[in-house]
């Protein structure tokens, strides 16, 4: 009975694919699916999935390196001191409830970005005005990166109607090309085609984004055709997809790095000789081949080749060396106990690592170090919790050693990044209890210099302190994936992962499809 | 697993059921208190986060949080403070989604609920039958193999079934979805892999009790009185034989329960079993306590009823 | 005179067949990691290699021999069925027969307790004793042993009393022999059958405890070898390396399959 019941719906499956909402054929449905969950509604904190599927606008855009674009900004221009920014508004922009949108809104938008999380927290902002469609930003010093943190989703511009009684966000009322019918925290939601965007008309007409958590359920429903756009594949499954060359798949090198953070300020950590060695103990092209399936990420230093002027062209590179890492660290006094652990004034040398499954890869990455370290007379504990662990951990000084992928392009200028990983009091996500006074002078002459050879060496100063001390150890670079189904067209990355360009995306023809 | 109550009425058995739900909720209370305190790193940083958020926390508002909760006094006065906590339904916000406790846990105890529903339906329309034919015919070849089977099955986790259900149908069919999004179609490989071992329980149970009644004393006397074979099986057999396998529904709600945890976190079936993995992972104590204590209490208050059942269908136990 | 114990000269076929495969179980599982190898040390030039001479059942997705692996996870889950059923046995035989001896308040509170443990699936149990202890293994052992007490209380109270009322026990105390004297005479001959099957089911549901446990990720921390975590850490692979998944599933299918034989007394007809 129960083998009948599963061919029947079996056959049903395959003429209907993934039934949607009640109203509408499912043929029109753009089915995205990615790991992050969505935690909540507000913009400060899950609100880049909102930006993603194009149901809200950000201040401005940002073209694939990262210069600034026009969006809900057309214009703008900058004082010659560098001090005062003025902007002017597209006009004529809808929210989706009907209203139109005046420069209040905005200035509401920008005001809550200024706090942290949000990216503004980090622009030596004075004031921040706006009259008619312009909007003046006044600066106390230089900022050569407003622009980029003007490109980050928590400044995405909601409307009034958003917000309910109180202030807290009830529903996600936007500018995009889609707006937003229906959220299923923390699984789903689902955008539907906005017909008062002033852009050109998108081709989807219906989309749902929906978080999936297992890496292998993912693959499944690439593989099976039930999603059109799948992000974050574990290698194993993208191994599958290459070599069977179904489903398609698309990728972009993005500057994101998986590293290791350290508290520098624990005595076993302390000491760059320290640092050095076990960085000299990771065999990352080993790693790169056999866990990431991709020999070419294998981190020679923190940027990967495409962030072009950070990359840094005259430094050694990371390389594996055991014995110069066992002599480093005999150097500094430790020596093999009984147990062949090693030891120094009767303290083990004993790490917690901490890391989260969001990305399949890293707790794998986290074994592979864990028995690395082991081979050297590290002993480690891998802990694998939330991903919220590790800010927590830096914040309440208990973070021994963390491993995590970090994106130097959040903001699509490096500098913020590294401005809030790397500066004078370290950052959740960067050093910990280490801080490099020139490297501090370096990032924040980049905050004002423009365009020029000068700012260019500056950016390679940077990459050479870094690779210098190590803060943080490189790992691993990495390489956006994503898997397409033969029913859409059309569809490519966006190296920034603003967007996941919905509105460009065309379903395919018969002949595109048949292939 | 559960016994039926020795009880003798059904005030006997709801007032016994209370207390050992008010025992339980008690315990899962105080485990949860030390769980907290077992925690690393502080407790009252971890609720400030949530609160406001990871960016925005300081150690002031983990000082304020701390005073509030009274996370700093003796834990004989802070275990009181939980616990009246506790009673007022009072759960507290998630560690990881800032979200009150009972709204997640509602949402979540409806998936669970709608899973658990299919499986135990679909079990029950099909194991009772399967064991009632067979029971009638105790002693023939098919029962043999029939009773060889259920044992096996009965003891392979349900979740090794569906690790097998996963790789098969969704790969070589590649039309069930084997995802996590709670809509029709995809409930079915979760509930399969569940009511299959259920099958194969109220199978057994049903078959034994049938055996039994078709060999006992009464039943022979109905056939000597003239009945015929179809009646005697519809007015004896059943009803007695309905008695244990309702009795034998406290135990399938254990593997439910246990088999729930295993498949839902397998499917990503978005109920209190996969909640309740994710609380545990991320550390999340209200998440914890407040999952536990839905699923100890479901699991109380079913069998109350199951209990309450059996004591309907075999008025001997009065 | 039969030296063998009762139950063994009665096993049926079906008790045999469970039996010798147990047998062969506990021999993998206490021999074969003698001389596997070193479950951690990794290869990560020779992932996911075919079953070898060197390798008889091939390496997992980091160079790890496999036959180490499953042997050392076949050893763990051992381990943690005898313990813990032991404990509970022996725990719940004393706790039985004191509450039928004695009666009265132990009586009640030990009834009391075994309902407020009954209410939680154990499972459950087993989950909140984890968190108490992240990672280390006594939560197990401590929660496997107290959910599985219950049943060994409850039967050996229940039968205990019956047993204590009887003219024998009742004859031998009037004899004057004391309490030891009369448990093993007259008790343990009646109970221990009953506790043998128990205790049976009590590691079959040991072994799928610990099993769920690695599945969803909840168990001993890594990278220590186990088979619920040996399933997980596999599925990803089951494509390219098919053996990786089959043999953990293969071995925990085929140890709780003997159990249940072993356990399941009806004789086949």
């Amino acid at each position: 009975m129960f083998v009948l019941t599963i061919a029947a719906l079996s056959a049903c499956g395959r003429s209907h694919p993934e039934s949607a909402t009640a109203a509408g054929d499912s043929e029109d449905m753009l089915q995205v699916v990615g790991p992050w969950e969505i935690v909540s509604i507000d913009p400060l904190r899950s609100g880049y999935l909102f930006t993603r599927m194009q149901a809200t606008e950000t201040f401005l855009d940002a073209a694939d390196d990262g210069s600034p674009r026009p969006a809900v900004a057309r214009d703008w221009s900058v004082s010659s001191d560098g001090l005062t920014w003025r902007f002017e508004l597209r006009p004529n922009i809808r929210f989706h409830d009907g209203t139109t949108l005046v420069v209040a809104d905005v200035l509401a938008a920008l005001e809550r970005a200024r706090h942290p999380p949000g990216s503004l927290a980090l622009a030596p902002i004075a004031s921040i005005e706006g009259a008619g469609s312009t909007i003046t930003i006044a600066l106390r010093t230089p900022f050569a990166q407003l622009p980029a943190l003007l490109a980050h989703s928590s400044t995405q511009v909601l409307a009034p109607s958003s917000f309910g009684p109180g202030g807290a966000i009830t529903t996600i009322v936007g500018t995009g090309p889609y707006r937003v019918v229906e959220v299923h925290p923390p699984q789903s939601f689902d955008v539907v085609r906005f017909d008062g965007w002033d852009g050109p008309r998108p081709a989807v007409e219906r989309a749902r984004y929906l978080a999936v958590a297992r890496s292998e359920t993912r693959g499944l429903l690439a593989e099976s055709g039930q999603a059109d756009v799948v992000f974050t594949l574990d290698p194993a499954t993208l191994v599958r997809f290459k070599v069977s060359q179904r489903p398609a798949l698309v990728a972009v090198t993005m500057p994101r790095s998986i590293v290791l953070l350290m508290n520098a300020g624990l005595s076993a950590l302390s000491d760059i000789g320290t640092r050095k060695a076990l960085s000299l103990a990771i065999d990352r092209p080993a790693i790169a081949r056999a866990v990431l399936r991709d020999p070419e990420m294998a981190a020679t230093q923190l940027f990967p080749p495409t962030l072009r002027g950070w990359y840094a062209t005259h430094v050694a590179p990371l390389v594996t060396d055991v014995s110069e890492a066992d002599r480093l660290l005999r150097e500094v006094g430790w020596t093999r106990g009984r147990d062949s652990m090693l030891i120094r004034d009767g303290q083990p040398f004993h790490l917690e690592l901490r890391t989260f499954p969001d990305r399949p890869e890293l707790p794998i990455i986290a074994t592979v170090i864990q028995e690395q370290f082991r081979r050297l007379g590290v002993r480690l504990d891998v802990q694998i919790g939330n991903s919220g662990d590790i800010p927590l951990g830096h914040r309440d000084g208990s973070l021994q050693l963390g491993l995590s992928a970090r994106t130097y392009t959040t903001v699509p200028d490096p500098v913020g990044t590294l401005l809030q990983d790397f500066g004078p009091s370290g950052g959740d996500w960067g050093a910990m209890n280490w801080s490099n006074a020139e490297l501090t002078d370096v990032l924040n002459e980049l905050s004002i210099v423009p365009e020029s050879p000068q700012r260019d060496a500056l950016k390679q100063r940077a990459a050479e302190i870094l690779q210098n001390e190590l803060p943080v150890i490189p790992i691993a670079w990495y390489r956006q994936t994503a898997a397409v189904s033969d029913r859409v067209a059309g569809v490519t990355l966006d190296p920034l992962e603003r967007s996941y360009r919905i509105a460009q995306i065309t379903w395919a023809t018969r002949q595109q499809a048949a292939r | 697993m559960g016994y039926p109550s020795t009880g003798r009425t059904i005030a006997a058995v709801c007032a016994r059921r209370l207390t050992q739900a008010v025992l339980v909720a008690l315990v899962v209370s105080t485990v949860s208190f030390f769980m907290m305190r077992a925690l690393p790193g502080d407790p009252a940083f971890r609720i400030a986060a949530a609160r406001y958020g990871e960016d925005l926390v300081s150690a002031a508002a983990a000082d304020q949080v701390r005073t509030e909760l009274g996370l700093d006094q003796p834990w004989p006065r802070a275990l009181g403070d939980w616990m009246a906590r506790s009673v007022r339904f009072d759960l507290g916000v998630s560690f990881v989604t800032g979200a009150p406790v009972i709204r997640e846990i509602q949402e979540q105890l409806g998936h669970t609920l709608v899973l658990s529903a299919v499986a135990m339906g679909a079990s029950l329309l099909v194991g009772p039958v399967l064991g009632a034919f067979i029971g009638w015919r105790a002693g023939s070849r098919l029962d043999r193999v029939v009773r060889l089977g259920t044992v096996l099955v009965k003891a392979v986790p349900s979740f090794l079934l569906g690790v097998v259900f996963v790789m098969a149908f969704s790969i070589q069919f590649a039309s069930l979805p084997a995802a996590g999004h709670a809509d029709a179609t995809s409930v079915i490989l979760p509930a399969l892999t569940l009511a299959v071992g259920l099958v194969a329980g109220s199978c057994r149970i049903t078959r034994d009790a049938m055996h039994r009644v078709r060999d006992s004393e009464y039943f022979m006397f109905a056939r000597t009185k003239g009945l015929s074979e179809r009646d005697t099986f519809l007015h004896h057999a059943v009803r007695n034989a309905a008695a244990p396998v309702v009795a034998y529904l406290g135990v399938q709600l254990v593997f439910l329960i246990e088999g729930v945890i295993a498949v839902e976190t397998l499917f990503a079936w978005p109920g209190i079993g996969h909640a309740l993995v994710h609380a545990v992972f991320g550390r999340d104590i209200p998440m914890i306590q407040g999952t536990a204590l839905v699923m100890a209490l479901m699991f109380v208050s079913l069998n109350a009823m199951i209990d309450v059942a059996t004591l309907a269908i075999d008025p001997r136990r009065r | 005179m039969n030296s063998l114990p009762v139950f063994v000269r009665r096993a049926s076929r079906q008790q045999v067949i469970g039996g010798v495969i147990i047998v062969c179980l506990a021999l993998f599982a206490v021999v074969v990691p003698l001389f596997a190898g070193d479950p951690l040390t990794q290869d990560l030039d020779h992932t996911l290699a075919w079953p070898s001479v060197s390798q008889p059942m091939g390496t997992d997705h980091l160079g790890r021999s496999v036959l180490a692996r499953l042997s050392n996870a076949a050893r763990l889950s051992l381990s943690v069925a005898l313990i813990s059923v032991a404990t509970a046995a022996l725990s719940g035989a004393a706790t039985g027969i004191l509450a039928a001896w004695r009666g009265g308040w132990s009586e009640r509170v030990l009834v009391a307790i075994g309902d407020v443990v009954l209410a939680v699936p154990g499972l459950l149990l087993v989950i909140l004793m984890t968190v108490l202890a992240p990672g280390e293994s006594w939560p197990f052992y401590v929660g496997l042993s107290a959910a599985m007490w219950v049943e060994h209380f409850r039967i050996v109270r229940a039968a205990s009393r019956s047993l204590l009322a009887s003219p024998q026990v009742e004859a031998s105390r009037l004899l004057g022999f004391g309490p030891f004297y009369i448990v093993r005479r007259h008790l343990a001959p009646e109970l221990a059958p009953m506790l043998a099957t128990l205790t049976i089911f009590g590691a079959a549901t040991a072994v799928v405890s610990l099993a769920t446990l690695g599945l969803v990720g909840l168990g001993v921390r890594p990278p220590t070898p186990e088979l619920g975590r040996l399933i997980i850490e596999s599925l990803p692979h089951y494509r390219e390396a098919p053996w990786l998944v089959s043999a953990p599933v293969a071995l925990l299918a085929i140890t709780v399959v003997a159990l249940a034989l072993v356990a399941d007394r009806e004789e086949s007809l």
